[in-house]
Protein backbone atom coordinates (compact mmCIF):
# COMPACT_ATOMS: atom_id res chain seq x y z
CA UNK A 1 0.00 0.00 0.00
CA UNK A 2 1.35 2.99 -1.09
CA UNK A 3 0.73 6.18 0.52
CA UNK A 4 2.09 10.21 0.22
CA UNK A 5 1.89 12.70 2.96
CA UNK A 6 2.01 15.49 2.61
CA UNK A 7 3.21 17.33 5.98
CA UNK A 8 4.63 16.31 9.39
CA UNK A 9 0.32 16.11 10.41
CA UNK A 10 -0.03 14.00 7.81
CA UNK A 11 2.69 11.59 8.48
CA UNK A 12 1.25 11.89 11.87
CA UNK A 13 -2.09 10.65 11.14
CA UNK A 14 -1.34 7.95 8.99
CA UNK A 15 1.00 6.51 11.41
CA UNK A 16 -1.74 6.90 14.45
CA UNK A 17 -4.20 5.19 11.73
CA UNK A 18 -1.54 2.09 12.04
CA UNK A 19 -1.48 2.26 15.90
CA UNK A 20 -5.27 2.80 15.96
CA UNK A 21 -4.86 -1.19 14.19
CA UNK A 22 -1.94 -2.55 15.73
CA UNK A 23 -2.25 -4.83 18.90
CA UNK A 24 -0.05 -6.77 21.49
CA UNK A 25 2.09 -8.88 20.07
CA UNK A 26 3.05 -6.73 16.52
CA UNK A 27 6.37 -5.64 15.10
CA UNK A 28 6.68 -2.97 12.81
CA UNK A 29 9.81 -2.15 11.16
CA UNK A 30 10.26 1.07 10.05
CA UNK A 31 12.45 1.75 7.30
CA UNK A 32 14.01 4.38 5.41
CA UNK A 33 17.57 6.47 4.79
CA UNK A 34 18.50 9.16 7.48
CA UNK A 35 15.94 11.82 7.61
CA UNK A 36 13.21 9.80 5.95
CA UNK A 37 11.01 10.57 9.15
CA UNK A 38 11.33 7.08 10.98
CA UNK A 39 10.82 8.77 14.44
CA UNK A 40 8.52 11.58 13.43
CA UNK A 41 6.78 8.47 12.44
CA UNK A 42 7.20 6.62 15.95
CA UNK A 43 6.05 9.75 17.56
CA UNK A 44 2.91 9.70 15.95
CA UNK A 45 2.45 5.88 16.37
CA UNK A 46 3.30 6.54 20.19
CA UNK A 47 0.83 9.89 21.12
CA UNK A 48 -1.92 7.61 18.71
CA UNK A 49 -1.49 4.79 21.86
CA UNK A 50 -1.79 7.09 24.64
CA UNK A 51 2.24 7.61 25.27
CA UNK A 52 2.40 11.10 26.86
CA UNK A 53 6.13 11.38 27.81
CA UNK A 54 8.38 12.88 24.64
CA UNK A 55 9.56 9.71 21.92
CA UNK A 56 13.24 10.34 21.86
CA UNK A 57 15.35 8.06 19.07
CA UNK A 58 16.77 5.31 20.80
CA UNK A 59 19.67 5.45 18.37
CA UNK A 60 22.42 5.26 21.37
CA UNK A 61 20.42 3.49 23.93
CA UNK A 62 19.07 0.72 21.89
CA UNK A 63 15.50 0.22 22.69
CA UNK A 64 13.08 2.50 25.21
CA UNK A 65 9.94 1.28 26.60
CA UNK A 66 7.04 3.29 27.03
CA UNK A 67 3.77 2.22 28.96
CA UNK A 68 0.32 2.95 27.46
CA UNK A 69 -3.24 2.43 28.92
CA UNK A 70 -4.20 -0.93 28.37
CA UNK A 71 -1.67 -2.86 29.76
CA UNK A 72 0.63 -2.35 26.57
CA UNK A 73 3.72 -1.35 26.50
CA UNK A 74 5.17 0.43 23.72
CA UNK A 75 8.93 -0.75 22.92
CA UNK A 76 11.11 1.24 20.11
CA UNK A 77 14.20 0.05 19.21
CA UNK A 78 17.08 1.36 16.65
CA UNK A 79 19.31 -1.06 15.27
CA UNK A 80 21.90 1.54 13.71
CA UNK A 81 24.45 0.67 16.13
CA UNK A 82 24.61 -3.26 15.44
CA UNK A 83 26.82 -4.89 13.80
CA UNK A 84 26.25 -8.95 14.47
CA UNK A 85 22.96 -10.90 14.45
CA UNK A 86 23.14 -12.26 18.27
CA UNK A 87 23.66 -8.41 19.08
CA UNK A 88 19.36 -8.51 17.84
CA UNK A 89 18.88 -11.92 19.14
CA UNK A 90 20.01 -10.09 22.27
CA UNK A 91 17.29 -7.36 22.43
CA UNK A 92 14.69 -10.38 21.83
CA UNK A 93 12.09 -8.06 20.38
CA UNK A 94 10.04 -10.84 19.92
CA UNK A 95 9.27 -11.43 23.40
CA UNK A 96 8.87 -7.75 24.04
CA UNK A 97 6.40 -8.17 21.79
CA UNK A 98 5.01 -10.94 23.16
CA UNK A 99 4.42 -9.91 26.34
CA UNK A 100 2.29 -7.30 25.73
CA UNK A 101 4.04 -4.94 23.91
CA UNK A 102 4.00 -3.49 20.61
CA UNK A 103 7.62 -3.45 18.80
CA UNK A 104 8.35 -0.49 16.68
CA UNK A 105 11.96 -1.58 14.79
CA UNK A 106 14.44 1.82 13.41
CA UNK A 107 16.24 0.05 10.37
CA UNK A 108 15.05 -3.10 11.05
CA UNK A 109 14.75 -4.08 7.14
CA UNK A 110 18.66 -4.94 7.53
CA UNK A 111 17.98 -7.87 9.89
CA UNK A 112 14.26 -8.55 8.21
CA UNK A 113 15.10 -12.68 8.56
CA UNK A 114 15.56 -11.88 12.77
CA UNK A 115 12.57 -10.46 13.30
CA UNK A 116 10.07 -12.87 12.37
CA UNK A 117 6.39 -11.92 10.69
CA UNK A 118 6.30 -7.99 10.53
CA UNK A 119 4.78 -5.32 9.16
CA UNK A 120 7.20 -3.12 7.31
CA UNK A 121 6.84 0.72 7.19
CA UNK A 122 8.91 2.05 4.51
CA UNK A 123 9.35 5.70 4.21
CA UNK A 124 11.24 8.17 1.65
CA UNK A 125 11.20 11.73 0.87
CA UNK A 126 8.71 12.96 -1.95
CA UNK A 127 11.39 14.13 -4.48
CA UNK A 128 8.42 14.68 -7.29
CA UNK A 129 7.18 17.32 -4.64
CA UNK A 130 6.93 20.89 -6.74
CA UNK A 131 5.67 22.87 -3.92
CA UNK A 132 9.04 23.03 -1.95
CA UNK A 133 11.32 24.93 -4.50
CA UNK A 134 14.23 26.92 -2.58
CA UNK A 135 12.87 30.11 -2.68
CA UNK A 136 16.00 31.50 -0.95
CA UNK A 137 14.32 31.28 2.03
CA UNK A 138 16.86 29.62 3.65
CA UNK A 139 17.50 31.35 6.51
CA UNK A 140 14.88 32.33 7.61
CA UNK A 141 14.04 31.37 11.31
CA UNK A 142 11.09 28.68 10.64
CA UNK A 143 13.80 27.10 7.89
CA UNK A 144 13.07 23.01 8.26
CA UNK A 145 16.35 22.13 9.16
CA UNK A 146 15.77 18.37 9.47
CA UNK A 147 13.70 18.43 6.29
CA UNK A 148 10.91 16.91 8.90
CA UNK A 149 7.64 18.66 7.33
CA UNK A 150 8.65 17.95 4.02
CA UNK A 151 6.43 15.75 1.76
CA UNK A 152 7.05 11.66 1.68
CA UNK A 153 6.07 8.53 0.21
CA UNK A 154 4.87 5.68 3.00
CA UNK A 155 5.03 2.03 2.03
CA UNK A 156 3.17 -0.49 4.02
CA UNK A 157 4.01 -4.12 3.38
CA UNK A 158 2.67 -6.66 5.64
CA UNK A 159 4.92 -10.48 5.63
CA UNK A 160 3.08 -13.62 7.48
CA UNK A 161 -0.44 -13.53 7.90
CA UNK A 162 -0.51 -11.11 11.28
CA UNK A 163 -2.10 -8.04 9.69
CA UNK A 164 -4.37 -10.12 6.41
CA UNK A 165 -7.23 -9.54 9.25
CA UNK A 166 -6.81 -5.73 9.46
CA UNK A 167 -5.54 -4.74 5.62
CA UNK A 168 -9.05 -3.79 4.42
CA UNK A 169 -10.03 -1.77 7.27
CA UNK A 170 -6.59 -0.01 7.24
CA UNK A 171 -6.59 0.39 3.73
CA UNK A 172 -10.39 2.28 4.06
CA UNK A 173 -8.83 4.41 7.06
CA UNK A 174 -6.02 5.56 4.69
CA UNK A 175 -7.74 6.03 1.64
CA UNK A 176 -6.89 10.08 1.47
CA UNK A 177 -3.64 9.32 1.48
CA UNK A 178 -3.26 6.42 -0.95
CA UNK A 179 -1.55 7.11 -4.12
CA UNK B 1 23.21 -25.52 53.64
CA UNK B 2 20.90 -23.81 52.46
CA UNK B 3 20.41 -22.85 48.64
CA UNK B 4 18.63 -20.21 46.74
CA UNK B 5 17.08 -21.15 43.39
CA UNK B 6 16.39 -19.31 40.88
CA UNK B 7 14.39 -19.97 37.41
CA UNK B 8 13.29 -17.84 34.91
CA UNK B 9 14.41 -19.35 31.88
CA UNK B 10 10.35 -19.53 30.54
CA UNK B 11 7.37 -17.52 31.47
CA UNK B 12 7.06 -18.38 34.68
CA UNK B 13 9.34 -16.82 37.65
CA UNK B 14 9.88 -19.61 40.06
CA UNK B 15 12.36 -19.42 43.43
CA UNK B 16 12.39 -22.12 45.87
CA UNK B 17 14.98 -22.33 48.95
CA UNK B 18 16.17 -25.68 50.54
CA UNK B 19 19.11 -28.05 51.80
CA UNK B 20 19.64 -31.44 53.85
CA UNK B 21 16.18 -31.33 54.83
CA UNK B 22 14.75 -30.72 51.06
CA UNK B 23 12.84 -27.88 49.80
CA UNK B 24 11.55 -25.71 52.32
CA UNK B 25 9.96 -23.26 50.21
CA UNK B 26 9.19 -22.41 46.90
CA UNK B 27 6.69 -19.73 45.06
CA UNK B 28 6.19 -19.76 41.68
CA UNK B 29 4.00 -17.27 39.54
CA UNK B 30 3.68 -17.87 35.57
CA UNK B 31 0.79 -15.70 34.51
CA UNK B 32 2.57 -12.09 36.47
CA UNK B 33 4.15 -9.41 35.90
CA UNK B 34 7.40 -9.23 33.92
CA UNK B 35 10.43 -11.05 35.31
CA UNK B 36 12.09 -7.99 36.20
CA UNK B 37 9.54 -7.06 38.41
CA UNK B 38 8.60 -10.14 39.78
CA UNK B 39 11.74 -11.80 41.01
CA UNK B 40 13.03 -9.68 43.77
CA UNK B 41 9.99 -9.51 45.05
CA UNK B 42 9.51 -13.43 45.07
CA UNK B 43 12.40 -13.95 46.87
CA UNK B 44 12.17 -11.27 49.72
CA UNK B 45 8.66 -13.08 50.29
CA UNK B 46 9.54 -17.09 50.05
CA UNK B 47 12.61 -15.88 52.58
CA UNK B 48 10.40 -14.09 54.96
CA UNK B 49 8.19 -16.52 54.82
CA UNK B 50 10.36 -19.13 55.69
CA UNK B 51 12.11 -16.97 58.40
CA UNK B 52 15.18 -17.14 56.83
CA UNK B 53 17.72 -14.47 56.15
CA UNK B 54 19.95 -13.74 52.83
CA UNK B 55 23.38 -14.18 54.98
CA UNK B 56 22.19 -17.98 55.77
CA UNK B 57 22.47 -18.93 52.15
CA UNK B 58 25.34 -20.89 51.39
CA UNK B 59 24.85 -21.55 47.39
CA UNK B 60 22.77 -19.87 44.55
CA UNK B 61 21.27 -22.21 41.88
CA UNK B 62 20.02 -20.60 38.83
CA UNK B 63 18.90 -21.84 35.14
CA UNK B 64 21.40 -21.26 32.47
CA UNK B 65 18.36 -21.87 30.41
CA UNK B 66 17.88 -22.32 26.80
CA UNK B 67 14.63 -20.25 26.77
CA UNK B 68 13.82 -16.96 26.97
CA UNK B 69 16.12 -14.46 26.32
CA UNK B 70 14.16 -11.29 28.43
CA UNK B 71 13.62 -13.93 31.42
CA UNK B 72 17.32 -15.69 31.51
CA UNK B 73 19.06 -11.99 31.81
CA UNK B 74 17.00 -10.70 34.68
CA UNK B 75 17.76 -14.29 36.13
CA UNK B 76 20.63 -14.76 35.88
CA UNK B 77 22.12 -10.97 36.76
CA UNK B 78 20.05 -10.87 39.98
CA UNK B 79 21.39 -14.78 40.73
CA UNK B 80 25.17 -13.39 40.08
CA UNK B 81 24.79 -10.04 41.97
CA UNK B 82 23.44 -11.85 44.87
CA UNK B 83 26.45 -14.76 45.07
CA UNK B 84 28.47 -11.97 44.52
CA UNK B 85 27.34 -9.59 47.03
CA UNK B 86 27.02 -12.41 49.86
CA UNK B 87 29.91 -14.36 48.35
CA UNK B 88 29.00 -17.55 47.79
CA UNK B 89 29.09 -19.96 44.68
CA UNK B 90 27.14 -20.60 42.35
CA UNK B 91 25.52 -23.99 40.03
CA UNK B 92 24.03 -23.46 36.73
CA UNK B 93 21.32 -26.06 35.47
CA UNK B 94 20.06 -26.10 32.47
CA UNK B 95 16.73 -26.00 31.84
CA UNK B 96 16.11 -28.58 29.44
CA UNK B 97 17.72 -30.61 32.70
CA UNK B 98 15.41 -29.65 35.19
CA UNK B 99 12.38 -30.53 32.36
CA UNK B 100 13.80 -33.97 32.13
CA UNK B 101 14.51 -34.42 36.07
CA UNK B 102 10.70 -33.67 36.72
CA UNK B 103 9.71 -36.69 34.73
CA UNK B 104 12.72 -39.15 35.79
CA UNK B 105 10.15 -42.19 36.83
CA UNK B 106 8.93 -42.40 33.04
CA UNK B 107 10.02 -45.23 31.23
CA UNK B 108 10.06 -43.53 28.08
CA UNK B 109 12.24 -41.46 26.48
CA UNK B 110 11.77 -38.23 28.13
CA UNK B 111 12.44 -35.24 25.93
CA UNK B 112 11.91 -30.94 27.63
CA UNK B 113 11.05 -28.78 24.18
CA UNK B 114 10.85 -25.47 25.30
CA UNK B 115 9.35 -22.95 23.09
CA UNK B 116 12.36 -20.86 21.34
CA UNK B 117 10.17 -18.64 19.92
CA UNK B 118 9.95 -17.40 16.22
CA UNK B 119 8.52 -20.95 15.62
CA UNK B 120 11.83 -23.00 17.06
CA UNK B 121 11.69 -25.29 19.71
CA UNK B 122 14.85 -25.88 21.97
CA UNK B 123 14.74 -30.11 22.52
CA UNK B 124 17.04 -32.44 24.19
CA UNK B 125 16.68 -36.32 25.08
CA UNK B 126 17.19 -37.98 28.16
CA UNK B 127 17.02 -41.66 29.79
CA UNK B 128 16.49 -43.18 33.00
CA UNK B 129 19.35 -43.93 34.88
CA UNK B 130 19.22 -44.50 38.92
CA UNK B 131 18.48 -41.41 40.84
CA UNK B 132 17.59 -39.21 38.22
CA UNK B 133 18.30 -39.08 34.23
CA UNK B 134 20.81 -38.52 31.30
CA UNK B 135 21.06 -36.39 28.32
CA UNK B 136 21.61 -38.74 25.75
CA UNK B 137 21.79 -36.12 22.61
CA UNK B 138 23.25 -32.60 22.44
CA UNK B 139 20.71 -29.81 23.01
CA UNK B 140 19.27 -28.25 20.16
CA UNK B 141 17.20 -25.64 18.26
CA UNK B 142 14.95 -25.73 15.24
CA UNK B 143 12.15 -25.49 13.85
CA UNK B 144 9.19 -28.35 15.05
CA UNK B 145 9.52 -30.46 12.24
CA UNK B 146 13.37 -30.75 12.95
CA UNK B 147 12.40 -32.42 16.30
CA UNK B 148 10.05 -34.91 14.82
CA UNK B 149 12.59 -35.61 12.73
CA UNK B 150 15.16 -36.21 15.45
CA UNK B 151 12.25 -38.00 16.89
CA UNK B 152 11.65 -40.60 14.17
CA UNK B 153 15.13 -41.06 13.89
CA UNK B 154 15.55 -42.99 16.93
CA UNK B 155 12.12 -44.73 17.03
CA UNK B 156 11.87 -44.76 20.69
CA UNK B 157 8.92 -44.65 23.14
CA UNK B 158 8.91 -40.61 24.05
CA UNK B 159 7.26 -38.61 26.77
CA UNK B 160 7.82 -34.68 25.30
CA UNK B 161 6.91 -32.06 27.93
CA UNK B 162 7.45 -28.46 28.21
CA UNK B 163 5.75 -25.11 27.29
CA UNK B 164 7.15 -26.14 23.51
CA UNK B 165 5.51 -29.34 23.71
CA UNK B 166 2.50 -27.92 24.88
CA UNK B 167 2.15 -25.18 22.24
CA UNK B 168 3.08 -27.62 19.15
CA UNK B 169 1.29 -30.52 20.86
CA UNK B 170 -0.69 -31.01 17.36
CA UNK B 171 2.31 -30.87 15.16
CA UNK B 172 4.71 -33.34 16.79
CA UNK B 173 1.60 -35.90 17.23
CA UNK B 174 0.74 -35.37 13.71
CA UNK B 175 4.50 -36.84 13.05
CA UNK B 176 5.40 -39.12 15.44
CA UNK B 177 3.62 -41.20 17.80
CA UNK B 178 4.19 -40.31 21.67
CA UNK B 179 2.79 -38.81 24.43
CA UNK B 180 2.75 -35.16 25.15
CA UNK B 181 2.20 -33.89 28.89
CA UNK B 182 3.61 -31.51 31.30
CA UNK B 183 4.80 -30.08 33.40
CA UNK B 184 5.10 -27.12 31.34
CA UNK B 185 7.47 -25.03 33.33
CA UNK B 186 10.86 -26.16 34.66
CA UNK B 187 10.54 -26.21 38.43
CA UNK B 188 12.44 -24.18 40.87
CA UNK B 189 12.13 -26.87 43.44
CA UNK B 190 13.76 -29.24 41.13
CA UNK B 191 16.78 -26.94 40.44
CA UNK B 192 17.16 -27.12 44.09
CA UNK B 193 17.16 -30.59 44.76
CA UNK B 194 19.61 -31.32 41.48
CA UNK B 195 22.19 -28.02 43.10
CA UNK B 196 21.92 -30.02 46.47
CA UNK B 197 23.29 -33.14 45.28
CA UNK B 198 25.84 -31.29 43.14
CA UNK B 199 26.68 -28.96 46.40
CA UNK B 200 27.26 -32.06 48.14
CA UNK B 201 30.33 -32.86 45.95
CA UNK B 202 31.16 -28.95 45.80
CA UNK B 203 30.85 -28.67 42.04
CA UNK B 204 29.86 -25.69 42.28
CA UNK B 205 31.12 -22.29 40.52
CA UNK B 206 32.27 -18.63 41.14
CA UNK B 207 29.48 -15.92 39.91
CA UNK B 208 31.65 -14.88 36.72
CA UNK B 209 31.98 -18.37 35.46
CA UNK B 210 28.20 -19.24 35.23
CA UNK B 211 26.90 -18.20 31.21
CA UNK B 212 23.42 -18.56 29.89
CA UNK B 213 22.75 -21.06 27.37
CA UNK B 214 21.43 -19.46 24.22
CA UNK B 215 21.78 -22.24 22.12
CA UNK B 216 21.01 -20.08 19.22
CA UNK B 217 21.50 -19.96 14.97
CA UNK B 218 25.43 -18.81 13.71
CA UNK B 219 26.03 -15.44 14.48
CA UNK B 220 26.42 -13.61 10.94
CA UNK B 221 26.97 -10.02 10.15
CA UNK B 222 23.84 -7.52 9.50
CA UNK B 223 24.16 -6.94 6.11
CA UNK B 224 24.26 -2.91 6.04
CA UNK B 225 25.66 -3.09 2.29
CA UNK B 226 22.21 -2.09 1.32
CA UNK B 227 22.74 1.26 3.72
CA UNK B 228 24.65 3.71 1.70
CA UNK B 229 24.56 6.29 4.16
CA UNK B 230 26.02 4.69 7.13
CA UNK B 231 29.75 5.30 7.95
Amino acid sequence: MLLRADSLASTHAIAAALAGLARKGDVIVLAGEMGAGKTAFAQGFGRALGVTEPITSPTFTLVHSYDCPGKLTLHHADLYRLDRMVELDDLALHELAEFGGIVLVEWGDVAAAGLGEHLEVRLRRDDSDDSDVTDGADDADDVDEFGLDEARLIELHATGRAWAGRWDRLARELEGYRC
Amino acid sequence: MLILGIETATEQVGVALGGHEGVIASFEVVRGRRHAETLVPSIQFMLRQADVELDELGCIAVDVGPGLFTGMRVGLASAKALAQALRIPMIGITSLDLLAFASRHSDRVVVPVIDARKSEVFWAMYRQVPGGVQRVSEPAVGPVDELVADLLARSQDALCIGDGAARYRDEILEGYHCEVSGPVHPSAAALVELAHARALREDWVRPNEIEPVYLRAPDAQINWSVREVRP
